[in-house]
């Protein structure tokens, strides 16, 4: 047999590519897991708190727009010229179709899921006796109620105002892919963001020392302050604003030092802080950026800049350390006329001092500090069942401090405008104007006129019983969810 | 494998007594083996199949058998007397029943085969400026739609083979190169950066290329089972002809001066003043009530803002909305009456050159084929070019008498270095020029004489500074090796073994000084990534031929396995200490990243051809995948197909027919599939990649489906062959249908679940039409040749089944900017284009109107309009199918006159009916926008206006009207065209004159691209992307080439 020896070489060839054998068909990617059996040990869980700590800070919410979507639409900032990104917010240009930020409503829900399937999870182990989970089920629970407060705020009406007004879904478990949830009610979205702190409350109790970039027990009693100030439970605000204030864990800035404090990470006042590093830093389209002057640095726009009404609320008092985050902006570019409009909170500092990274865009975003939490106390002091003005105005001066030709405030001369103005200079692009504005009634101003942009979709000052102060449920969700057709927001039916 | 036993069997069980005879069959003309001829004893049942020297031997003939009786498809069939050692000589019967094909794990002669493939040679894409060989084959196959997106240097054509068959996995055909599928498409991470494609095709030469198949039918297809739905390209490179070694040298050079047509022309920067003018007094007057003089007087100031400091100032004589703006110069800037060209300053005449060596040869033994090639092809865009280096050895050599070894090496390296191709304000210069950049605008600061660096009014930026400042490159090195080796076991039985590594490394090179606007938050940025995509072919096939009688039996059974693994590795820096350094070693702070993944499959085919008499023909396939996308559940998949012909002119009824020279009916059913394009989809997958202020974290991405399988698709195709007058005039026409089923589909669902869709086996499509090409020698005589053809395909593409029969809303994926809406409905077209109707322009007051279109009373809306419902806010109107995207027809003409040395070819493309949507229109004709941007002329001259009231735009307002964006038939067209897409015309000198230089052929080219189109839609150019859509990708241009070809 001559050929055999070609039989061999053919057959060597063969085996070459044929040496594959069971397992061939078997391919995973090298960067992901099989999510079934992600999760198995409290190490596990901690990465899952990171991933979702990470997808809170993506530019549709805490990273940018939600922040955003707080102060331009609050009067306190103005745009200066039209279409340079994000205007709508300003402009309440929204319908179903465009314009509807369903970044919120989708990153919103993404990280509830996230967090459904942790909770689902450590309830799975922990009843197979596994324990260790505890404080990471805390952080989960509480920044699912902070997500729900979130979202009930964007598209629900202020509880004060129509509880009984559609809010979000309420998702506690992990759906299904078929899954169409309705729209549950203002009232009971707040009844489960109060059940999740509350259940959440306890089990971060175990370790009461500040969790840089996490939620810790403080982070938890500070969110419960500000939901019961939205509902109008005073007593149960100010009893949760003491107990951090009392407890002295953290600590207020003086006014020598407040300034500094922007251009550094988890300053005594940071309750809870979400970090910003070079993963998730947004560059160019960083908060920093929107709220710079306009060309001063290479991209940016000059997006947001303050209204004349802040400035002139600021401006009370000319020693307000609170200028010190302040400083010119495209008005005195084109006529060079002084008008310290632009925010550099972001950015650490005016000259761009960052916090403390390679870049200062990357810049941590402060979602409640203390001084809030002397706000709220002041605010619900003023309104508890037994209203104490003195105390009130005790609370109200230690932020009032930092304007220090400003007259403290007294019982005699407190009130909710004081308030709400120190509320105004203190949080100024932190995301709480508009709503403090709508949960107090107010009406809301816009400095349309500064540079005259044209806006056709709201009048010059809108209030509460504007339709557009909710945004619509966007029509990519409600094609794929038919039953929440009829429950969109009146103003985009 | 059981099937080549059965042959063998049947083939043992013929063998009977006497005398022995053997010989030789030749083609006539070039004495070439006829391979496979049919040699039958005349009055007996015995025979025997020539082998691959032509060679044949019967045993056993009685030694009353005196004749032979010849037969090979596409010869004529020779009678001759028995005698010793005979040499046998066939006549050609025609030419073009003679073609050989490569078809799937062989070859075939077209005249033979059942399946429905089509035929490209060498000569049909030589001479065209094209750095890939999809462009070229633009208009020569029925039933192949080629279209490019992008006119940039180096991106990526899209084809599409009868339809489309798929809504998510992919619509491309798998390319086979020498019988080894290939890596295709775009390749790198550069398109996440650039927005621009790389087509790793461009790794193989044009002139590389020996022949392209088409396989457009199961019978032809299904062999490649689960990749094969969207149908086949084989590509065969080239091989050495037996003779002198022959070295031909090839030189061509191109230009490109010009665009294929007009695209977007913007207004004068008069007329542009003027409008912008018109637009801030209307926001005054009509939406603030204001009078004419306030917002006159609020108009100008809005100007003089904008464009001081550019250097112009601006005055009007009177008040009014439509006044003719004074452009005066400001602060003696020295701009007065000049403005800045930026076509000028952003694009050029763009030269191509390309130069290709090759030496090929063969002796009997041997066969060789070697090539140098190197391209380099510039876009129009000053900022895009593409250049090649690549080498080829393609080397087969037979040892001893069973078997014979081939090698085929190529490696290539390719360069591109691109520009943003899709709408972006930044950095698509296309755009930039037609809709932002005013000829107001300067590139330099006329008060400091330096560059201007801050983002102009409209949102552009200044390219002519910003270009020197950034910098792009993606390095394609491929190298393909594959070696067979072919066994001559038995006689008719042949053992090949392909093995084939394919490994193609794209370097990926971003940079962005900290002047760029891109890098300036950084302080300047460098990105290198590295994509390296292997591939491991292994194949062996048992091939089985044999003859008894008139009966001719082909086999085959086989193995392959396939190994796809991609790894990507990227490293960024930011904070660069120096301008002059762009590495990421230099930089302050570095982050990477770096994992990989792929897939394996797993397949046994087998094949069995018959035929009596060359007059029926019978096939059959089977091919069993598993893949690794699917579960281990669902991943084995069967693919199979039948198909008969039946050779109607070589029945005695028609035999001698004097009009008839051929006839053939053909048909074919068979299923094949198309697999997901994830890698994982059917696994849940918590990935790690979203990490936390420096700590791992993880988040689950996908919400799979356990159960995911491929596509099935059920493809029938009836096809007639004919040729008349002796083969002068010849065609073929095709009837197809293709079902598709189990068509995979991210289902949009409630994004409450955390996810906005999910994948799953949904839905049903249909693709059904009629192609058929006809073509003939027009006049033929030994001086002149004039030949023509003309192919034709009549498609209908449709959704015939929808999950829970709900509408899917979609948008063209093209370039990210949801430039066209679209709807997935039952009973529409695939291509169904979903927006409002819009009813043109109210004469009375310039506002545009939109027909309400009320699902249940067409009367209904805010006022009767042509006696239909209609509201000027497109609120209040109902979306519905405004028309379809897929043509009626598509198709070529093609045209080659020959006349003593010179030859002239014409190549037409044409498409009729179906719709264009033009997904940047909206962005040069916006009538509500009050942004410093401009306009195209065409808008400008049809704007309502009190003077114009039948003007077909609408009247421009200062309201912040959307109009103009919404999906609307206003921006829709008929995308009928005609397009001249390829002339060349040739000389080959005498060989009187080129002998005495030694030179065997030579012959000087010109051919001339994209010379002439004939369209009803004048904006831009007709000929669109897949989708029938048009964005801001850059336009494709004019090119003329001339070139020479030497051959040795």
């Amino acid at each position: 047999m001559k050929q055999f020896k070609y039989i061999i070489v053919v057959a060597f060839l063969g085996i070459m590519g044929l040496s594959s054998c069971s397992g061939f068909l078997d391919m995973q990617p090298s960067n992901s897991g099989n999510a079934s059996t992600a999760i198995a040990t409290p190490a596990d869980a901690e990465v899952a708190i990171n991933g979702i700590m990470r997808a809170m800070s993506s530019s549709n919410y805490y990273g940018r727009n939600f922040l955003m979507y707080g102060d331009a639409k609050g009067g306190d900032l103005t745009i200066y010229s039209a279409g340079r990104g994000l205007d709508a917010l300003y402009s309440f240009n929204h319908s179903a179709t465009s314009g509807s930020y369903s970044g919120f409503w989708e990153t919103g829900y993404y990280c509830i899921m996230q967090i459904n399937n942790l909770l689902e999870n450590i309830e799975r182990l922990e009843g197979e006796g596994a324990t260790g989970f505890s404080f990471y089920k805390g952080q989960a629970l509480t920044l699912r109620g902070l997500i729900y407060f979130d979202l009930v705020r964007i598209y629900g009406l202020p509880y004060n105002y129509d509880k009984t007004s559609y809010g979000v879904p309420n998702i506690t478990a992990t759906l299904a892919a078929d899954a169409q949830p309705t729209r549950a009610t203002v009232e009971e979205n707040y009844t489960q963001i109060l059940s999740d702190l509350s259940a959440g409350m306890p089990l971060l109790a175990e370790n009461k020392s500040p969790q840089n970039g996490y939620i810790g027990y403080y982070a938890n009693i500070a969110l419960q302050a500000r939901v019961k100030l939205y509902m109008e439970d005073y007593d149960g605000a100010l009893a949760a604003a003491e107990e951090i204030i009392n407890d002295h864990k953290y600590k207020l800035y003086e006014p020598s030092e407040w300034v500094a404090s922007w251009s550094k990470q988890y300053g005594s006042e940071s309750i809870f802080e979400l970090g910003i590093d070079t993963e998730s830093d947004l560059g160019t389209s960083s908060l920093g950026f929107y709220l710079m002057r306009y060309g001063q640095k290479s991209g940016a726009q000059g997006w947001f800049l303050a209204s004349d009404y802040y400035l002139n609320r600021l401006g009370e008092d000319a020693a307000d350390v609170r200028w010190g985050v302040m400083d010119n902006d495209e008005y005195w570019v084109d006529n060079k006329i002084e008008r310290k409009g632009a925010c550099y909170k972001y950015s650490g500092s005016t000259d761009f001092a960052g916090d403390g990274k390679e870049t200062y865009t990357a810049v941590n975003i402060k979602i409640i500090r203390l001084s809030e939490i002397y706000l709220i106390a002041a605010e619900a002091a003023l309104h508890a069942t037994t209203p104490d003005k003195g105390l009130a105005a005790t609370y109200l001066n230690e932020i009032r401090k930092r304007a220090p030709q400003l007259a403290p405030a007294t019982a005699a001369t407190i009130s909710d405008d004081m308030i709400l103005d120190e509320r105004s200079k203190e949080l100024f692009c932190e995301g709480q104007r508009f709503f403090d504005m709508i949960r107090m009634n107010k009406t809301i101003e816009f400095n349309d006129d500064f540079q005259g942009v044209p806006v056709s979709k709201r009048d010059k000052t809108i209030d509460r019983t504007f339709g557009k102060i909710v945004l619509p449920i966007s029509q990519s969700e409600i094609n794929a969810n038919p039953a929440l057709k009829n429950e969109q927001n009146e103003a985009y039916k | 494998m059981f099937l080549g036993i059965i042959c063998l069997l049947v083939g043992v069980g013929l063998m009977a007594q006497t005398s022995k005879i053997s010989g030789i069959v030749l083609s006539e003309n070039e004495k070439e083996p006829v391979i496979g001829a049919s040699v039958l004893v005349k009055g007996t049942a015995l025979g025997a199949v020539t082998d691959v020297d032509g060679n044949f031997t019967i045993l056993n003939v009685p030694n009353a058998a005196k004749i032979i009786r010849v037969s090979f498809v596409g010869m004529q069939t020779a009678e001759v007397p028995i005698k010793p050692n005979m040499k046998v000589l066939l006549k050609s019967d025609s030419e073009m029943l003679d073609e050989v094909m490569v078809v799937a794990y062989g070859t075939a002669k077209k005249s033979s085969y059942a399946g429905s493939a089509s035929l490209v040679k060498a000569d049909a894409i030589k001479d065209l400026p094209t750095t890939s060989f999809e462009n070229a084959l633009n208009g020569k196959v029925a039933g192949l739609q080629i279209t490019s997106s992008s006119g940039q240097a180096g991106s990526t054509a899209s084809i599409r083979i009868r339809g489309n068959g798929s809504m998510n996995a992919s619509n491309e055909p798998l390319y086979v190169v020498d019988g080894v599928p290939v890596v295709s498409g775009d390749v790198g991470q550069m398109s996440d950066y650039t927005y621009s494609t790389n087509n790793v095709m461009n790794s193989l030469n044009p002139e590389d290329i020996e022949s392209i198949s088409v396989l457009k039918d199961a019978a032809a297809s299904s062999l490649y089972g689960s990749r094969a739905a969207n149908g086949v390209i084989l590509i065969t490179t080239k091989k050495g002809k037996e003779g002198k070694p022959v070295i031909s040298l090839k030189a061509s050079i191109g230009f490109t001066p010009s665009w294929a047509t007009d695209n977007y022309e913007p207004a004068t920067v008069q007329q542009q003043v003027d409008m912008l003018y018109t637009v801030f007094h209307n926001y005054r007057t009509a939406g603030k009530g204001e009078t004419d003089a306030q917002a006159n007087s609020y108009a100008l100031s809005k100007l003089n803002g904008k464009f001081n400091q550019h250097g112009y100032v601006f005055t009007t004589a009177g008040t009014g909305a439509y006044e003719t703006v004074n452009i005066g110069e400001y602060d003696n800037s020295g701009r007065g009456g000049k403005y800045y060209d930026w076509d000028k300053a952003y694009f050029r005449t763009a030269v191509y050159q390309t130069y290709d060596l090759a030496v090929s040869g063969a002796t009997p033994v041997t066969n060789y084929y070697t090539s140098l090639s190197y391209t380099k092809d510039e876009g129009r865009l000053k900022v895009n070019s593409f250049d090649r280096f690549s080498g080829r050895v393609n080397l087969s050599q037979k040892i001893g008498k069973f078997l014979e070894f081939g090698t085929n090496v190529n490696m290539a390296r390719t360069s591109k270095s691109g520009y943003n191709d899709t709408r972006s304000t930044e950095s698509n210069y296309f755009m930039q020029t037609r809709n932002l950049l005013w000829g107001l605008y300067w590139p330099t600061d006329y008060k400091t004489g330096e560059p201007w660096t801050a983002r102009y009014g409209s949102y552009a930026q200044n390219g002519v500074y910003y270009d020197k400042e950034w910098e792009n490159e993606s390095v394609d090195t491929r190298i393909s090796a594959v070696e067979t080796l072919t066994l001559h076991l038995l006689k008719g039985l042949d053992v090949r073994s392909i093995f084939s590594y394919d490994n193609t490394t794209v370097k990926d090179h971003i940079y962005y000084s900290a002047n760029h606007f891109n890098g300036s938050s950084t302080n300047g940025s460098v990105t290198e990534m590295r994509t390296t995509y292997e591939k491991l072919v292994s194949s062996t096939t048992a091939n089985y031929n044999t003859t008894f009688g008139l009966h001719t039996i082909g086999a085959l059974v086989g193995f392959e396995a396939e190994k796809n693994k991609t790894d990507y590795v990227r490293a960024t820096g930011e904070g660069l200490p120096t301008s002059t350094l762009h590495t990421v070693s230099t930089a302050g702070t570095l982050s990477s990243a770096g994992y990989n993944w792929g897939n394996a499959m797993v397949s046994v085919l087998s094949k069995l051809d018959y035929n009596y008499d060359q007059r029926y023909y019978a096939s059959a396939s089977f091919r069993r995948d598993g893949s690794s996308r699917l579960s281990p559940d669902s991943r084995w998949g069967n693919f199979w197909s039948v198909a008969g012909a039946w050779r109607l002119s070589s029945e005695a009824f028609l035999k001698d027919n004097p009009l008839i020279s051929d006839l053939r009916l053909r048909a074919s059913y068979g299923v094949n599939g198309t697999l997901p394009t994830t890698n994982y989809g059917y696994i849940n997958l918590m990935s790690y990649t979203s990490k936390y202020m420096g700590n791992p974290g993880g988040t689950i991405t996908t919400l799979a489906n356990n159960n995911l399988s491929w596509e099935t698709s059920y493809s029938t195709n009836i096809g007639v062959d004919f040729g008349f007058f002796n083969q002068r005039l010849r065609g073929t026409i095709e009837y197809f249908n293709r079902d598709s089923k189990d068509l995979l589909q991210d289902v949009p669902i409630s994004t409450v679940t955390g996810f906005s869709s999910t994948l799953q086996n949904i839905g049903q499509i249909n693709n059904k039409g009629v192609e058929f090409e006809i073509g003939g020698d027009l006049i033929k005589n030994s001086d002149l040749l004039w030949t023509a053809s003309v192919n034709a395909t009549f498609l209908k593409s449709k959704v015939t089944k929808l999950y829970n029969k709900a509408d899917i809303i979609w948008y063209d994926p093209t370039g990210g900017d949801t430039r066209a809406q679209f709807i997935y409905r039952e009973g529409e077209s695939t291509l169904a284009l979903y927006g409002y109707e819009w009813a043109g322009v109210d004469k009375t007051n310039g506002k545009s109107v939109y027909y309400v279109n009320d699902p249940n009373d067409s009367k209904v809306g805010d006022f009767e309009y042509n006696g239909r419902g209609a509201t000027y806010d497109y609120n209040n109107a109902n979306y519905k199918i405004i028309g379809n995207a897929i043509p009626k027809v598509t198709g070529g003409f093609n045209t080659n006159l020959s006349y003593k040395g010179v030859d002239l070819g014409l190549n037409f493309i044409y498409k009729i009916g179906g719709k264009l949507y033009d997904g940047a229109y909206k962005d040069v004709a916006d009538d509500g926008y009050y942004w410093e941007r401009i306009r195209a002329k065409s808008y400008y001259e049809n704007m309502w206006t009190p003077d114009n009231p039948n003007g077909s735009q609408p009247a421009l307002s200062g309201l912040d009207l959307e109009d103009a964006k919404q999906y609307s038939t206003r921006q829709m067209h008929d995308a009928s065209f005609l397009r001249l897409k390829s002339l060349s015309l040739g000389y080959t000198l005498p060989k009187v004159w080129t002998s005495k230089a030694m030179i065997s052929s030579a012959r000087v080219f010109f051919n001339a691209s994209n010379l002439l189109t004939f369209s009803k839609y004048k904006e831009a150019d007709p000929e669109v992307n897949q989708y029938g859509t048009r964005g801001w990708e850059t336009p494709i241009g004019k090119t003329f080439v001339f070139g020479i070809d030497l051959k040795f």
